[in-house]
Formats: structure tokens, sequence, C-alpha cells
């Protein structure tokens, strides 16, 4: 008799094992529903898969705890804004056709497009608008928007609407919506500001809900809205599937679902190349060292011409209290280093938010690396030696690293917490965190970053004394002479310095890994929080 | 010269477990020691280096993306994985040996809390679990320490209740108790020495399921808290995709350590557990195994 060996026998009983999983599986009955008569085979939908480093912090686009273009990004493709803004700061027509000055220049009318419809088909009108911007500016509506109305007429300081007042907001007829400002306002010059944070609402179905409830209600659980993507599905932080709206006034989408995923930042290029993504926000944003990485895999990359990210330290002034401590902060930072290890070459180091190259830059402002005198400035300011909070996101982790080895180096002790991006504005909003990493798309506007961090009910760096600032913001948003304005502005941003109520550390310039299966991108847009999606198209 | 208790005799006749033993020996000591003598600081930046300064003479291992020396971050880095490892296993293990007595020795309601405890605590996976202590009492290694090692208990625990329940019955016991013994010189002095041998070959297992664990959160990003190194940390640079593919003496280090450190210590945990084992001990001196099988030289 044949002799089997314990080996023989274990590779006979793994055969048997394999064959007898590969006759099970045939004798497998097909799923119901699967079936398909010849002739009749449904197109697959074609899916855009959107990758994203940060998570969006509600659906409701006027709660967003961050204000972060990561959530303003998202809310981009469910709502519907005013206009496209192009990154040269040229705007094009969305909700709006086009739109006019009008009663010397104190009010702006939109003409919208008689087109557009909300996502369960009712018409947009200029009253859908108006209703909007009322809810917003209404006190009772316990918003974190409203900051974007600020210079409404009928607003106070926050935006909210007065009692009393005529808030200027009015729906001329069903395609007209004018706004009425305190001091001349170029239209132009308002959509680049303003247009990434107003969205219009679906009021007509929002009547029954309190406006004090109206920010936390669930409807924003599956909104409804007007914009080139419907709302399918949520699951919280990190995914959102959202179908092409046929009926997007501006065309349909050229894909059927749009899934975009949060992902570690690290992992958005990798997952490209894998083909695991067709993009990712914003404008498939790309460091300079993985510039050959993504060439070598077969994608192009192009390069922004305008300074698309700007850096800041955000600074608690309630627990930094001393405007000579926060001084010594700034000179013990070696911005240079700290833009290089970020963004290599592709850095430039400030001391202001505002756009380099544009009229209201003033080289003549910038600060100097000096650990000596942020020794000073600390004897001065009296520190304690007290350990302050640094937050930041995982991907800064090392940003971070040589921030706090600057401060040691000058005797500030700071202690990192790496967390998402909205805990990080969440923290710095509710004073958790003394010190923020974080970084922002800038406009060509002077006011595009300081205009809506020194409202009293968005304090973020929580300076105990507006009063100078909001002046000075006023007087800047009501000068219409550019001469003038600019003296304003100057006089804003010695103002800035000589309290530093945040750090400005850096501008850059992006680079942007095209998709080699998504056609229509437009990439530089993404950095004015905007993407072109209804002209995307996907092949099949 | 000639170890005098059997265990330890077969413990250094088991060379791979030996050898696995005198490398983490060696591997303690060069992380200990070393850093003294490179005199370079794991948290520093060396400008003039810059980021991701290739190796030199200067910087062995290279820099890192923040221009700080990757070989003191790796010493550095096993400190702290080693000390983890270690002393998770060793809060794992000082819970559950006497909570396994307890529930072995005094059943009923002690035993049934315990092990629905045990129950309990291994149904979930436990990284997840961790990753929500972390996220709760904070980033730190102590905490770290604390919650994978106050994590790990359970497995201790059931090791030493299934020798319990076996011992309780067992004639020397019985004889200790006739005696007029105390429960605890009964649990402490009677049973635990009988019932400690497995746990002793598990530890090794411990310690590497708690450096697993905080490498894999500190991948994950919810390990230490920044500038603190970690092997698992270290390996975090591989996620960037040009790091992974131009950069592996940035990378390949760390995750050598770990791998060789956690081969080493299981090495260890086989030889442990043969050692304590008598009739594997009687085995490794026969030329026949119990089950009469010839065993190969």
């Amino acid at each position: 008799m044949r002799k089997y060996t314990p080996a023989r026998l274990a590779a006979l009983a793994l055969a048997a094992a394999l064959m007898a999983v590969l006759f099970l599986s045939a004798c497998g009955q097909q799923p119901q529903g699967e079936t398909e008569p010849a002739g009749e085979k449904e197109t697959p939908a074609v899916n855009v898969n959107y990758g994203i480093s940060n998570p969006w912090d509600s659906l409701m686009p006027y709660y967003s705890v961050s204000g972060s273009n990561y959530s303003r990004i998202i809310y981009d493709k469910i709502y519907d804004r005013l206009a496209y803004v192009q990154a040269d700061g040229t705007c094009l027509p969305r909700a709006a056709q086009s739109w006019e000055s009008a009663d010397d220049g104190y009010a702006i009318l939109f003409h919208l497009d008689p087109k557009a419809t909300f996502h369960d088909g009712t018409p947009v009108t200029a009253q859908h608008w108006a209703d909007t911007i009322t809810l917003v500016t209404n006190p009772a509506c316990e918003t974190l928007g409203r900051a974007t109305f600020v210079g409404l007429a009928g607003t106070d300081e926050t935006g909210a609407a007065v009692a009393g007042e005529t808030l200027g907001v009015e729906a001329v007829d069903e395609a007209t919506l004018k706004l009425t400002f305190t001091s001349p306002v170029l239209p132009e010059e308002f959509l680049v500001d303003k247009n990434r944070d107003i969205y219009v609402l679906p009021t007509h179905l929002l009547g029954d809900i309190p406006p004090e409830e109206m920010m936390t209600d669930d409807f924003w659980l599956s909104p409804v809205g007007s914009g080139p993507c419907k709302y399918v599905s949520e699951v919280s932080g990190s995914t959102l599937v959202l179908e092409s709206n046929p009926d997007y006034q501006l065309g349909k989408p050229g894909f059927d679902t749009l899934t975009i995923t949060v992902m570690d930042k690290s992992n958005l290029l990798t997952a490209l190349i894998a083909g695991d993504l067709d993009y990712y926000a914003f404008g498939g944003s790309l460091s300079e060292e993985n510039k050959p990485v993504a060439e070598q895999a077969g994608f192009q990359v192009l390069e922004g011409e305008v300074p698309n990210t700007f850096f800041e330290l955000m600074i608690n002034n309630e627990t930094i209290a001393s405007a000579d401590l926060r001084h010594a902060i700034e000179k013990a930072l070696d911005k240079e280093l700290l833009c290089q290890q970020n963004s290599g070459t592709r850095g430039t180091t400030t001391s202001s938010s505002i756009l380099p190259g544009t009229p209201y830059s003033s080289p003549e402002t910038q600060g100097t690396y000096d650990p000596q005198g942020a020794k000073e400035l600390l004897a001065s300011a009296g520190y304690n030696g007290e350990t302050y909070t640094l937050a930041c996101t995982s991907q800064r982790a090392n940003l971070a690293a040589l921030v706090q080895q600057n401060l040691k180096d000058v005797g500030i002790q700071v202690e990192i917490e790496t967390v998402d991006s909205a805990t990080m504005f969440a923290g710095m909003y509710d004073g958790t965190y003394d010190l923020g990493l974080a970084s922002h798309t800038p406009t060509t506007l002077p006011l595009w970053f300081t205009g809506e961090r020194f409202a009293p009910d968005h304090n973020l760096f929580h300076v105990a004394d507006l009063s100078h600032y909001t002046q000075l913001l006023s007087a800047i948003r009501s000068e219409t002479q550019e001469r003038a304005r600019i003296d304003l502005v100057d006089e804003f941003e010695a103002y800035l310095n000589q309290e530093m109520p945040f750090v400005p550390l850096w501008f850059t310039h992006a680079l942007h890994v095209q998709s080699n299966t998504v056609t229509g991108i437009d990439y530089p847009a993404s950095a004015c929080c905007n993407e072109n999606v209804w002209q995307w198209e996907k092949k099949a | 010269m000639k170890a005098k208790h059997p265990a330890l005799r077969a413990f250094l006749s088991d060379r791979r477990a030996v050898a696995a033993a005198s490398f983490l020996c060696v591997e303690i000591l060069l992380v200990l020691l070393i850093p003294l003598v490179l005199g370079q600081d794991p948290n520093l930046t060396d400008r003039a280096a810059g980021f991701w300064a290739l190796p030199s003479p200067q910087h062995p291992l290279g820099t890192d993306d923040a221009g700080r020396d990757l070989l003191a971050r790796l010493l550095a880095g096993g400190r702290v994985s080693l000390l983890i490892g270690f002393a998770a296993a060793a809060l794992g293990t000082v819970l559950g040996v006497p909570l396994g007595l307890l529930a072995g020795y005094k059943g009923g309601k002690w035993e049934y809390w315990i092990m629905r405890a045990c129950d309990t605590f291994q149904s979930f996976p436990s990284i997840i679990l961790v990753l929500a202590m972390v996220s709760l009492l904070g980033p730190s290694v102590w905490n770290i320490i604390l919650v994978i090692g106050g994590l790990g208990w359970a497995s201790v625990a059931r090791l030493v209740y299934s020798g319990t329940l076996s011992a309780q019955k067992a004639e020397y016991v019985e004889a200790s108790r006739a005696l007029g013994a105390t429960d605890r010189d009964i649990l402490f002095r009677t049973i635990l020495p009988n019932v400690i041998a497995p746990v002793w070959a598990a530890l090794p297992l411990k310690v590497v399921r708690a450096i697993l664990s905080e490498s894999s959160l500190s991948f994950l990003g919810v390990g230490l808290r920044t500038p603190q190194a970690s092997w698992g940390n270290l390996t975090q640079s591989a996620m960037e995709l040009v790091t992974l593919t131009t950069r592996p003496w940035a990378w390949i280090p760390p995750g050598l350590c770990i791998v060789a450190t956690a081969l080493a210590l299981l090495l260890v945990g086989e030889g442990l557990r043969r050692a304590l084992n008598p009739r594997s001990r009687t085995e490794r001196a026969l030329p026949f195994s119990s089950r009469g099988c010839k065993i190969k030289p």
C-alpha cells in the first residue's frame, strides 16, 4: 500500500479544500436583481472620487465653526453662489447672470439667472436671496456667518440687523436682487471679498424653523440647495456623496456622483497616482518636492501664478494678553526657516496678511528674526514661564516642532497638540488653545483676512477691546478714494503691527497636479473656494 | 560553568533564544548609551545641515523634514518604544496576575465578574479601545503606558485563571490547606509559583504587542506628543510618497528596529516557554519526543 507522509497528506487536504471552495462557489445562486436582459445593459454611474485633507464642520453654510476653506469648498457644491471667482479676481456669472452698480455706488443690482432651481425643483428667486440674508442678519439667529454682511445698510458692526432700520436687501423683482450698503462698494470687489461666503438657502422649506434653532436644525443633516450637486449621504467627518444636478443653470456636471473622501494630506497624491482619486482639493495642490514624483507617475503639474496660501500663527489674545509677549513671539520666529520647511522655494515671508504686489501691500513692514529682541521683550512683558498650547494639524506637526524650538530658544514654553483643522479652529474659538498654525487662501483685497476676524461675534483672537479695530475697518470699508484708502490700510496695518493679535508668516504659490481622468477643471480657481464642477467631464 | 536552575539551563541551551536575548540586551544598551556618546539632541534642528539632509558622517542617517538628526531620533525613539513596551507589559501583568488568581481561587462572584470583564476587554478590537482612551487622556508616554498596560491585563488574567483552576485541586494545595495556611499564603506562596511559568513565557509577547500598539498609534498620528520620537512615529514619514520612494534611510531603520525587536522578543518568549515547561525540557534532553518521533538534530 502507498505510504502518505504528513506533508503529502497536508497538501492533499489543502487541494481538497480549494476544490470544495471552487465547487461551492460555482453552485452559488446569482443574486436577484442582477440579471440583465441582453441589449438592456445599464451604463455604470460615472463617479468622481474627490479627496480632501480635512473634514468640513457642518452642512449649514452659515454655521461653519472653522470658517475654513474645507467647509467652503463643500458648500460650493451643494449651494449656489452669486458668481464664480477666478484666481486673478475675475468674476464670472453663476447664480447672477450680471451685476451693476446703482445708487451712486451705494447699491449693487444682481440680475439672477431665471433658470436656477433648488434641488426640490422650486425656482430660485430674488426673494430667496433676500430672505436668506434677512435670516442670517437676524440677531436671534445664532449664525457664525453674519460678519459677511457687515457694511450692509441696516446692520451693525457685527453684521446683525438693527431694529427699526431698513435692511439693505431687496427683491426688486423675481430675478433682481438689490443690496444696499452704508458706503459705496464696487460690485467686483464685493464679489471677490464676499462671494465665497454668500449662499442662497431654500427659505421656502425653512418656514417652520425658528431663527434661534435654524443653525442646528436637522434640516442641515440632509440639506437642499441649488448648487451643481445634490446631497446624497454623509458619514460625518469622513465621506460625503453628492450627485450631479441635471438642472443646474450652468449645465449638468459631466459625472453622475461625486464622492468626497477625507484622507491624510500625505496620502492624496499617492491615492491620485494609484487611481483611487480623480482629483483632490484644492486644485490638486502639490508640494515642491512631490512635483517630480507626480511627473514621473505621468501627471502634468501646473504652476500657479499668484500666491494662493497665507500662513499665520493665531494667538489667543486673552491668555497671551501682553502685546510685548506677542511681539516676542513674532521676533522669536525664524520665518525664513519655517517657510522653507513648509513651502521650499515657493514661499515669501511676510509681516502682513495683505497679498504682495497689490497696491495695499507695504514691503517696509517686513519683520525680522530677532531672538535677542524677543528675549528683551519677554523680560519687559514679565513672562512667567507659562506653557502655551500650540494647535496644528498632523501634517504640520514638524512645522510646529520648529516653531516650538524657535520659541524655546528665547525661553517661551510651548506644548504641541495635533488635531484636525475643525478642532483647531473650534479650540481657538473657545479658548482651548493659546496658539494655532493655520493657512488661508488670500484675495487681492486688503481686508480679505482681517475684515472678518475682529467682529464681536467672531473674535477668533479673543481681542479684549475691538473698538479701534472696528473703527479702522469701518473707515477703510467706507473710503472710496484709492489713495486715501491705502493710507487707512497703512494705518490699520501699523495698528496690527503694534498690537500683533496674530503673526503673519508667509505666502506661497501653488503647484497643481492635473487629473488624468477628469477634464475641464479650473485648478487655480479652487484657491477662491469655488470649483467649476459643471464644466468637469469624466469619461465613463 | 553550568547554570544550576534547570529552567535557566534549558533556556541557555536554546541558541536562538539566547541570541535574541543578547540582541535585546545590546539594543537596550545602545539606545541608553549611544545618545550620551553621540551628543545630538533628537529634537534640535541643525540649520546648517538643512531639511532632509542625506546621510553624512555628521548625520549618519541624515536629517528629517525639520532638520533633526535621524540617528539621534532613532535612538531616542528606541528608548521610548522599549520603555512603553516593557512598562505596559509589566502593568498588564501586575494587574492581570492577582485578578486571575482571585477569579480561579475564589470562584463564585469573583470568577463571574472578573472573567466577564476579561471577555468584555478581549471582545473589543484593542486598537480602537486604545485610540479612544488615548484621545480621552491625551498623548503622553505615561498615558500610553497606562492605556496599553491597563487594557492588556485580560489575557494575563485568563492565563493565570486557568492555571489556578487546575492547581487549586492539586494535592500540594490541599496539603497547604490542611496545614492551616491562609488563603493569601495559598494564593501567593503555593499556587502562584506553579502558575506563573506561562505568564513569563507570554510576557515577551505582551512587550511586542505594546511596542506594536504604540507604533500603530504613532503611525496614525495619535501617539506621542510632537516632537517626541518613537519608532512608530519615525516610520510615519513613509506616508509621504516622496519619502517612501526616495529616502529609505528615513523609515527603514525604525521599521527594522520594530521588526527585529519584535522577532527577538518572540524568540525569547518561545525560549522561555520551552525552558519553563518541564515536558519540553525532557523532550530536548531525549533523542525521542514524547510522541515517539525521532527528533532531527
